[in-house]
Order: structure tokens, then C-alpha cells, then sequence
């Protein structure tokens, strides 16, 4: 119907190259930066089944390295620490954290902004500022480096207060930002719905407000334990001498050397933070919440 | 009971109270000793005299430090801005992806990211080193290259693993951000007859600019504190203030001058945030 | 002592920091009366209500329920219940352990919250979802269930938020027919906070008009929209014409005159006027009509205005036209005209045309 000109074909198949090409560009890209991301980690997971000590040369599919560690006693006793350290500071920074964020969330008061600011500064302090800030604590005021002696399935373990308290004193301000996070999407209506309906201030709390948190409890509480078990400076420098975790002992193998154990240790390691990762995708899909997702916790 | 209810600010400190005296004892406590030391003296056998002194700090401006503290900044800036020029495309590609598959990148960047900091660090260890390392081990096996090329205990290789590190901090902000924005915004300047490049220059580059604030936050401080990376990667040869300050602490038994270089590390990241956000604002309302 | 009233406000005030949100609010709610409070956003309507639901507490002043002073009582031990604007349906729980929420709160036996929230399921016709998530019914569902839950705990006052805001229109009119025939039902006290003129005119025993967190008039819908008290109430609801005015004289006839020097009557003058004053003359465009110059009456009745005047302005509305006329002094009237006459020649623009209405129509209000 219409007499094309020349220069509009020109014109219109230009743009067409240009809109292809800008898509397929960027998804070319994304392929590109998922695989910079993930061939690292592949490649070590790979040389974690290397028959020879090499991480280099491919010999052949063995799983010496897996034998190996787990005759090791002392990775052995590094990861009941990991799991017990990790366990009892999740717990406690969870409902410390939770109890910071209802205060700070919740209410305004003088001197707000000091005290939210105190909540927030642990996480932005570097970890190697705050490993040494809790190291000349624990020397100058004597307590702490004493140990919480334990004894996990029959194996006995020693874990430093200094270190748990340590571990907790960065948690609480995760576990505060997730779970304030949660409350400022929640609705104020619903509590007032609930106290119109009879409840009282336990009741609603108990019936409403934290049901309703619950999702970002347990993100906060996924977010402390994973920060908790890849936690190495620290616990590093505030642990004393003689306690280790898995990220300490790696720490110390590779200081000694490389060889596939300790990529057979890192796959053990990456195996638990790919499973925390898919419970906090289950239970973020249960509840059905989309912003969590972009909050990155 | 009555009074409580009626009184918010009580119930405010009722929560906090546990909470806050626990950070005060065991984080603001910390903090205030580590200032105090900057300006004591080193004890004989470790330890502090309580004696005054602004020894340490004139210390940490000796050349023989202050260059570490020049190259670390450095070797953080440059971090920073290559995580935001990887980081932003990849982020706007997750942004622009159909919102099914969104989901789905947004936690294949989650899974490296919640992996073991300290193992995707060895992980490059394992591929960079000079003689043993995977990538120069391969290329002279192909005969592509003579000698084996200056991959680990350098800058570049602190750079790499710092860059590799926090990626994903850098793009989920600005992924936040992208993803918020509102398309028909889009729409309405290319009806305006902005063109595409013009849309992104004029539309969604300033409203991302929080995000990237964000990130570029998120990643430029953990890489001036640094410590794993360039205790791995550097080799012993390259260092950064972290690995200063830890050997005050693991080897020389230097206290207060640890302390002060941490006091003046800490201080100089408040000032690069201060800068770099009256910067960003300003420039913000600038385009 | 007559019976106490449902609800009485005592000169009530609330300040939120300097912002006075309501301002000396008098109000007495009788016992099974549909009360709307009505005005535009931020009028004070919303705050009103949440004192009397007991979620802020007056700065001045004092709430009774039933002749009970509430003072502090929280919202948990109020005789009352709300129906929230966005009906704030706990989305956890399903339909029916949100309708049972407030009775489990008050320790009602186990089977009777089960009678009661199937009684109050079948009343808002929801009886197969007691199952469901709130999110898995419509709007129109998720209002009726938010009704349901808080009339199954039978309140003394039953306190509603611009609870059809959210819906659309055609719902909102079947929501309205079906909100006023269950108040009849149930013959409960109903406040009921609107910013929709319509909505309190068709649905309320009562309206309270308010703005600026002031009360300007508490009257049944027809004295509201036939007698406005003053230039705020007629100009919110309905449409109103304001031609400015004079004061002539107050007693024994009201007399004002127009820009053009001509007096006419009016039927009532807002208290505080005196001759002299400028005023407003006010006039809904449906009570006027117009005629041809030459129709005009030789020798008119006291009570008939009759006002010269240009028409400027045709707006065909279906049921009837608006004409616009432009008076002698500049001064412009919008005169309704129903589309019923058959044969007869319609107005034009630039036709001369006299405006006509009676007094008793016309009131006086301060500018």
C-alpha cells in the first residue's frame, strides 16, 4: 500500500540490527559474567576428585582427598566447632537482632539516631578493624578466652566465649536490618485490626506481629549462620590459640601447602552453603515474598 | 502495666535494652580501646604502657607504611570501579530478563556470593599461581605461551580476587534499583524523542544512581580492609593495610600501633563515604 | 436523663506535633442510626473515628460509649469494632479464623465461635470459604469478610473506614444497598467515614459535615443538601451556584441585591450577618429555570426572582443540560434543565434569557 522510500528501509532495518544485536549483546554478557562467577568454583570442585596431589593436572577420578579428610580428626573437630559456634550465636544474635529491630523499627525515641547508628556500624566496620577492636577487649578486660567445654556426639570441644560472643556482636545488626526490613513492609492495620478485635498487646504480638515476621526471622537467622560458619578473621584473631573452624584450618592448609583436600574440604563446604541457599529459596517462595528476594538475603 | 502501655519511649528501651548494652559492651567498648591504644606506648612484651604519645600516629605516615596506605586505597578504588563496570551491564541484564528467569539469576549471583569467602579465594590460588597454577600450566602445556605468564603475588592478582569477591554486592543494589524503576518512565522519554542511549543517560542512569552508591559502598570498604586476598593472593610480596595492622597483632606484638593504623583506616573510610556521597548527590542533580 | 447516645464526643480535640487534626469536635450518635462523617481528605473524618476506636487518644475532650467515658481504654477493651479501609484480613490465617479472631480473644466457647462464624459467613453469603486465604477471594469478598468479622462480635458501634473505597464502582453501588439493608438487620450503630457526598446522602440517617478537623454541619441527608449551614457545606456537596451579593436587609424580609443593583428575596440568611455585608447567594443550577424575556410576568410575585442574563454555555449530560448564563455584572449561573420537553425550541448561545427561582431557594452565606 505504501511506496516504500529507500532511505526509511535503510532506516528501519538499522534499527532492527540495533535492537537485536543491543538484546543479544547483553545476554552474551550475562552468560559470560555467570561463567567468570561459577568456573572458579567449578574447577575446584572438579580437582577435589584428582587422583594425584596436583590442583593443576588432571590424573584421573579418585576419591582419595574425601578419604583423607575425614580420617583428618582435626577438620573433623574444626567443623563440630563450626556447626556449635555457628548454632548457639545464630541463636542468640536472632533474638537479640529481632528484639533491636522491633525497638528501632517500632518506635522514636531521643537518641534514635545514636543507637541506630550502633546497630548499623558493625556492619560496615571492615572485619579485620573489628577482629582486633575484640582482641585488645578480650586481653585488657580478662574475660573470654576462656572456653565453653562441651561435649557434641561424643566429641568433646572447647569453644572460646570471646569467639561466640565475637560472633554474635556482628549478627545482631543482620539479623536487626533483615527483620526491620520485614516490619517496615508490614502493615500497621493488621495489629490495630487485632487490638480492635480484643487482642492485647501479647496477643497481638504473639497472633499477628510475629507470624507475620516470621519469614524475616528465619532469613535473618539463615543470613546469621551462614555469616557465622564462613567467618574466618574474627574468629581468627579473637579465638586465642589452639581453636580452630573449618575457615581457620583451611586458612592453615593453605598456608602449608595446596593439595585436593583441601578442595575436597571447600566442596563439603560449599555442599552446606548451597543448602542453606535452597532453604532460604523454600521458604521465601512459602511465603510468597517478592522484595526479600532483592534485598540479596 | 497501664503506664507502660501509655509510654512508648519506655517500651522502646525495654526492647533495645539487651540488645544495645550488648553492642555497647562488646563493639562501642572495643572501639573506644582501640582509640585509647593509638596514643599509649608499646609494653615491653606485648601489651601497653599507659603513657601518652602521638608516636603511633606520626608512625603510620612514615613513607614505609603510608605507601601500603596509598596502595591499598588504590587497589580499592580500582576494585571498585571495575565491580561497577562488570557489575552494572550484568545487573541491568538481570533487571531486563524476563521476570520468570529473574528470580532465578538473581540467585545464581546469591549462590557464589554465600559460598565461603575464604574458598573462592583459594579457589583463584589454585588457577593463578605462577609455576603450579591451573591457567599458566595449561597455556604452556598448548605451547601458547614460553614462560609462565606474572599471574599471583602482585596487585593485579589481589585486584582479580577482590573483583571476583564482591561482584555480587555491587550487583544487587544496582539490580534493586533497575528493577524498581518504572518502565513506562522509559516509555515516556522515548515518546519525548529521546533515544535509547539518550533514555539510559537522562532516565535510568540517575535513578540507579543509588544503587550504585550503594554497591560501590558495599565493595570499596571490605577491599580497603582486606586481609584474606592479599594474605593469599599477594603472596607474601603484596600487602595491604590489613595484613599491616594483623602483623602488629600475630607477630610484632606492636599494640598501639596497630591500633593507630586501624583508627586511621577506619577514619579514612568514613572520609572517602563522606566525599564520595556529597559527590554523587551533587552530581546527580547535576544531569 | 433521656437514654445516653451510642456514641457522644465532648469537645474533642487532637493535635498531632502542631498540626491540629481535629478541632473542637461536639458530636451525640444515637443508638441504632447510620452516622457518616463526611469531607474531603485530611478533614479530620479518619482521626475522629480512630479516637473513638481508642487507636489515638484525644489531646482535649472525652468519648462516650453508651454513657461510658473511655479515657485511655484501649482498642482491646472498647465496646466497638472497625471495618480498616484496606480491611486489614490477617493474611495468615483463613476466612474463618479471622471471623473467629475476636471471640477467641474474648474466651468464647469453642463450639459457639464455630455456630457464630458459620451464622456470620452465611450472612455475608461466604459460607464455602471459610477455607480460603484472604488473598485467594476478590475485593468484594474480602470487604464482606472484614464486615463479618467484626459484626460477629455483635459491638455496641460498629465503625467503618471508607470500607468501599477500594472497590469499583458498580461494586461500591451494590455494596452500598447491601451495607445499609444489613444495618437494618442488625440494627447496630453504624459510623461510617466517607469522603463520597453520594454515598453518605444515600446510606446515612445522619451526616456530620467536616473539614479542617471542624464539624460545619450534623443534619438527615435532605437538610444537608437543601439547607447547607454554610458556603463550605453547600459548595462540598452537590453543586452550587455563588452569585455575590449585598445585604439589604435581614427582617422582616431577607433582601439582598445583586452585582446588577436589582434586589431579591431570599429564603434564609446564615446567623451574623448585618445590612450592608457582602454575602453570597446561594442556589442549587436544578431549582432555576429560564424563560424568554418576553414571558416574563408583568407584575411578579414577592417570592420569584426574576435575573436577566446571556447564555454563554451548553453541556448536554444526558438527563439534563447545563446552561450557563452570564449575568449583568459579569457574575456566572449554571441553570440545570431537564431533557423533558417535547417540540420546544432549546436554549442557543447569545439568546437573551431570564433567569427565574424562588426565594425559598435562595440562601444567604457569608462569603
Amino acid at each position: 500500500m505504501s511506496i516504500e522510500t529507500p532511505e526509511l528501509a535503510y532506516h528501519e532495518r538499522w534499527e532492527r540490527i540495533k535492537a537485536r544485536f543491543g538484546s543479544w549483546g547483553l545476554t552474551t554478557y550475562g552468560i559470560l559474567a555467570f561463567a567468570f562467577l561459577y568456573l572458579p568454583i567449578v574447577i575446584l570442585i572438579l580437582f577435589s576428585f584428582n587422583e594425584s596431589r596436583s590442583v593443576s593436572k588432571w590424573t584421573g577420578f579418585s576419591l582419595r582427598w574425601y578419604g583423607e579428610m575425614l580420617k583428618d580428626d582435626k577438620i573433623m573437630i574444626s567443623m563440630w566447632n563450626s556447626i556449635f559456634l555457628a548454632v548457639v550465636s545464630t541463636a542468640i544474635a536472632t533474638v537479640l537482632g529481632t528484639l533491636a529491630a522491633l525497638g528501632l523499627e517500632r518506635y522514636s525515641f531521643r537518641g534514635k539516631t545514636a543507637v541506630d547508628s550502633m546497630f548499623y556500624l558493625p556492619v560496615i566496620i571492615p572485619d579485620i578493624a573489628m577482629a582486633i577492636m575484640l582482641l585488645l577487649f578480650f586481653n585488657m578486660s580478662g574475660i573470654g578466652f576462656t572456653p565453653w567445654k562441651v561435649s557434641l556426639f561424643g566429641v568433646k570441644l572447647a569453644v572460646p566465649y570471646s569467639v561466640i560472643i565475637g560472633h554474635v556482636a556482628f549478627n545482631i545488626s543482620f539479623v536487626a536490618i533483615v527483620v526491620r526490613a520485614r516490619l517496615a513492609q508490614m502493615d500497621r492495620t493488621l495489629e490495630e485490626a487485632a487490638q480492635d478485635l480484643y487482642a492485647n498487646t501479647w496477643q497481638t504480638f504473639r497472633r499477628v506481629t510475629l507470624p507475620m515476621l516470621m519469614p524475616g526471622i528465619l532469613g535473618g537467622a539463615l543470613l546469621a549462620f551462614t555469616l557465622s560458619l564462613d567467618d574466618f578473621v574474627i574468629t581468627f584473631f579473637t579465638s586465642g590459640a589452639g581453636f580452630n573452624t573449618l575457615p581457620v584450618r583451611v586458612f592453615g592448609m593453605i598456608k602449608k601447602g595446596v593439595t585436593p583436600k583441601i578442595n575436597a574440604l571447600s566442596t563439603l563446604m560449599l555442599a552446606v552453603s548451597l543448602s542453606l541457599v535452597v532453604i532460604s529459596i523454600l521458604l521465601r517462595t512459602r511465603s510468597g515474598d517478592e522484595e526479600s528476594v532483592q534485598m540479596g538475603f | 502495666m497501664e503506664r507502660l502501655r501509655r509510654n512508648p519511649e519506655l517500651q522502646a528501651w525495654l526492647l533495645l535494652a539487651i540488645p544495645a548494652a550488648f553492642l555497647l559492651i562488646f563493639f562501642m567498648a572495643p572501639l573506644v580501646i582501640v582509640f585509647v591504644y593509638s596514643f599509649l606506648e608499646r609494653g615491653k612484651y606485648g601489651g601497653v604502657e599507659w603513657v601518652f604519645t602521638l608516636e603511633n600516629i606520626r608512625r603510620v605516615f612514615d613513607p614505609l607504611y603510608f605507601k601500603t596506605f596509598v596502595r591499598s586505597f588504590y587497589i580499592a578504588i580500582v576494585t571498585t570501579l571495575i565491580t561497577l563496570i562488570l557489575g552494572y551491564p550484568l545487573a541491568y541484564y538481570i533487571a531486563n530478563s524476563p521476570p520468570s528467569r529473574r528470580n532465578a539469576l538473581v540467585f545464581a549471583l546469591m549462590i557464589p556470593f554465600w559460598t565461603n569467602f575464604l574458598i573462592r579465594t583459594y579457589a583463584w590460588l589454585t588457577l593463578l599461581r605462577t609455576h603450579t597454577g591451573l591457567i599458566n600450566v595449561t597455556l604452556l602445556n598448548w605451547g601458547l605461551i614460553q614462560k609462565p605468564l606474572p599471574l599471583f603475588g602482585n596487585d593485579f592478582a589481589i585486584i582479580l580476587g577482590l573483583v571476583y569477591g564482591w561482584l555480587p554486592v555491587m550487583v544487587l543494589p544496582i539490580y534493586a534499583a533497575l528493577e524498581r524503576l518504572d518502565r513506562s518512565l522509559l516509555e515516556a522519554a522515548r515518546d519525548l524523542y529521546a533515544s535509547s542511549f539518550y533514555a539510559f543517560r537522562r532516565v535510568t542512569w540517575p535513578l540507579s544512581i543509588p544503587g550504585v552508591v550503594a554497591g560501590s559502598m558495599l565493595v570499596f570498604i571490605p577491599s580497603l580492609g582486606a586481609f584474606v586476598t592479599p594474605a593469599i593472593l599477594g603472596g607474601g610480596k603484596s600487602l595491604m593495610i590489613g595484613n599491616i595492622i594483623s602483623n602488629q597483632f600475630l607477630g610484632a606484638h606492636d599494640w598501639p600501633f596497630g591500633s593507630a593504623l586501624s583508627m586511621v583506616m577506619m577514619i579514612a573510610m568514613l572520609i572517602a563515604t563522606l566525599i564520595y556521597f556529597r559527590w554523587t548527590t551533587s552530581s546527580e542533580i547535576a544531569t | 436523663m433521656s437514654e445516653p447516645f451510642a456514641v457522644e464526643l465532648r469537645d474533642v480535640v487532637k493535635q498531632f506535633g502542631d498540626v491540629v487534626a481535629v478541632n473542637h469536635v461536639s458530636l451525640r450518635i444515637r443508638d441504632g442510626e447510620f452516622f457518616s462523617l463526611l469531607g474531603p481528605s485530611g478533614c479530620g473524618k479518619t482521626t475522629t473515628l480512630r479516637m473513638i476506636a481508642g487507636f489515638e487518644i484525644p489531646t482535649h475532650g472525652e468519648i462516650y460509649i453508651h454513657g461510658e467515658r473511655q479515657g485511655y481504654r484501649p482498642p482491646n477493651k472498647r465496646p466497638v469494632n472497625t471495618v480498616f479501609q484496606n480491611y486489614a484480613l490477617f493474611p495468615h490465617m483463613t476466612v474463618a479464623e479471622n471471623i473467629a479472631f475476636g471471640m477467641e480473644m474474648r474466651k468464647i466457647p469453642k463450639d459457639e465461635i464455630k455456630r457464630r462464624v458459620d451464622e456470620a459467613l452465611a450472612m455475608v453469603r461466604l459460607s464455602g470459604m471459610a477455607n480460603r486465604r484472604p488473598k485467594q477471594l476478590s475485593g468484594g469478598q474480602q470487604q464482606r469478610v472484614a464486615l463479618a468479622r467484626a459484626l460477629v462480635n455483635r459491638p455496641e458501634v460498629l465503625l467503618l473506614d471508607e470500607p468501599l473505597g477500594a472497590l469499583d464502582l458498580k461494586l461500591r453501588k451494590a455494596m452500598q444497598i447491601e451495607l445499609k439493608a444489613l444495618q437494618e438487620e442488625v440494627g447496630i450503630t453504624f459510623i461510617y467515614v466517607t469522603h463520597d457526598q453520594e454515598e453518605a446522602l444515600t446510606m446515612s440517617d445522619r451526616i456530620a459535615v467536616m473539614n479542617d478537623g471542624i464539624v460545619h454541619q450534623v443534619g438527615d441527608p435532605e437538610t444537608i443538601y437543601e439547607h447547607p449551614a454554610d458556603r463550605f457545606v453547600a459548595d462540598f456537596i452537590g453543586e452550587t451556584n455563588f452569585i455575590p451579593v449585598r445585604v439589604v436587609s435581614l427582617a422582616p424580609e431577607i433582601v439582598v441585591e445583586l452585582g446588577t443593583g436589582q434586589k431579591v428575596q431570599a429564603g434564609w440568611a446564615e446567623e451574623g450577618l448585618a445590612p450592608g455585608d457582602k454575602a453570597v447567594l446561594s442556589i442549587r443550577p436544578e431549582k432555576m429555570d429560564l424563560l424568554e424575556p418576553k414571558k416574563k410576568p408583568q407584575s411578579p410575585s414577592q417570592e420569584m426572582a426574576y435575573v436577566p442574563g446571556v447564555v454563554t454555555h451548553l453541556v448536554y449530560v444526558g438527563t439534563d443540560t447545563r446552561h450557563t448564563v452570564r449575568l449583568g455584572d459579569g457574575s456566572e449561573v449554571v441553570v440545570r434543565l431537564q431533557n423533558i420537553y417535547v417540540g420546544e425550541e432549546p436554549w442557543e448561545i447569545g439568546e437573551q434569557a431570564v433567569i427565574t427561582w424562588n426565594a425559598a431557594h435562595a440562601r444567604i452565606l457569608k462569603e
